[in-house]
């Protein structure tokens, strides 16, 4: 009886040292071949490209993965955002690839979609004001389908406003003839961008207190990047009987970057 | 003549038991020299890696050449379970609860290998598990002795 038990223990020892062996065994070959695969994984970006409709404006990233690994990849999620210092959300997109067999070659597209109103919002607040920008990128993948891995990059992009304090000064007035006046608008603003100089056009458009457009007129612009002072002056012949002592100024913005306006300025 | 007698019993005794010691603790510190030298590029983003390791390595070869030198006696296996528990320990403290992170020129990784330190954790219970097995066949056997 007593040596059947204590068979039965050297049974049960060598079931727990053979099972010990093949976990070990297992675990080996699992992390050298998961090791393997992940040196095998290439992926890389594609030129990218813009394509505008009537609402909005896409901008695609290509993504291709090239899977010679041993082990699927599933789940893969690539995430982009941008927020202003304010940490008010101003651009997010995802893009979600369920699975990538192994030894395949996968490419995608990772689409960054905005509405063109809320570009316009965007230009409204960012060619006018400094702010930093807190870009976000994040990736994560299911590696064998148990190992999950994420990667992710913060930086932080310094907007330099390429009409920081756009302003006019004291507007004066001149004679020009019995019926009309000379109008002579000084405008200053600074170029903070880093990244590009303002060069184009600047229109002026001066209506009266019953909104009705009096006068008109254009100024070159040519500002280099990163830090120049723009100080110039327009001058609008004006119908003295159509002048009102208050009103506002429409100034429309035509460069060879972007085009915007109205930008709109009370007077008197 | 006593004394001499027993000194050479002595050494034909724990002879054979320091030679394989000696080659159990060369067998166990060569992967963990090779592990240390294939880590090695990735040593400046695990500062803490190598003196952690070489302290493992001299408690784990402590155990083991005690597990040798107490064979025979119901120590052996109490070593051995030991030795079981304090390499699940390193292996759960080396690899952070299975969650890996690290930092690289401003981009931040994160790998969970919970899985795999779980089937690790599961050998180390195993071999605690064949440990006990083993310290009770030795006592049940060692009293049925006694009896007889």
């Amino acid at each position: 009886m007593a040596k059947r038990e204590e068979r039965r223990m050297r049974y049960a020892v060598r079931a727990l040292g053979w099972a010990t062996i093949i976990f070990w065994i297992f675990i080996i070959l699992f992390s050298a071949t998961a090791v393997y695969s992940a040196m095998n994984v290439r992926m890389g970006f594609g030129e990218p490209q813009m394509v505008l409709s009537n609402e909005f404006m896409v901008i695609s990233i290509p993504l291709f993965i090239n899977n010679t690994g041993l082990y699927d990849l599933s789940e893969l999620n690539i995430t982009a955002n941008a927020m202003d210092h304010n940490g008010s959300l101003t651009l997010t997109s995802t893009t979600l690839v369920p699975l990538i067999p192994r030894g395949s070659n996968v490419e995608i597209t990772h689409n960054l979609s905005v509405s063109l109103e809320e570009i316009e919002s965007w230009l409204r607040t960012y060619l006018f004001n400094d702010t930093i920008f807190n870009v976000n990128m994040s990736m994560k993948l299911n590696f064998a389908h148990v190992v999950p891995f994420q990667a992710s990059t913060n930086t932080t992009i310094p907007w330099g406003a390429p009409f920081y304090n756009f302003s006019t000064g004291q507007i004066s007035y001149e004679y020009h003839n019995l019926t009309h006046q000379r109008v002579i608008i000084p405008l200053s603003f600074e170029n903070h961008s880093p990244y590009f100089g303002v060069d184009g056009m600047m229109h002026v458009e001066m209506c009266n207190a019953s909104g009705k457009v009096i006068a008109s007129g254009t100024l070159n612009l040519d500002v280099p990047p990163a830090y120049s002072k723009y100080e110039d002056q327009v001058e609008l012949i004006v119908d003295v009987l159509k002048l009102t002592p208050s009103g506002e100024m429409h100034f429309y913005f035509e460069t060879s970057v972007f085009s915007f306006g109205p930008v709109v300025m009370p007077y008197g | 003549m006593v004394e001499k007698g027993n000194t050479k019993f002595f050494v034909r005794k724990n002879l054979p038991k320091a030679f394989k010691a000696a080659l159990l603790a060369v067998i166990t510190y060569l992967p963990m020299y090779f592990l240390s030298t294939l880590a090695s590029p990735i040593k400046p983003f695990f500062p803490w890696y190598e003196p952690l390791t070489n302290i493992f390595t001299v408690v784990f070869i402590f155990f083991l050449v005690a597990g040798v030198f107490s064979s025979g006696t119901v120590f052996q296996y109490v070593f051995g379970v030991v030795r079981m528990l304090v390499l699940m320990v390193f292996l759960i403290y080396v690899l952070n609860g299975g969650i890996i992170t690290l930092t690289v020129e401003g981009t931040s990784i994160m790998l969970d290998i919970t899985v795999v330190l779980a089937m690790l954790v599961l050998v180390c219970l195993l071999g605690i598990a064949k440990n006990v097995v083993q310290a009770i066949d030795f006592v049940s056997g060692k009293a049925e002795t006694e009896e007889l």
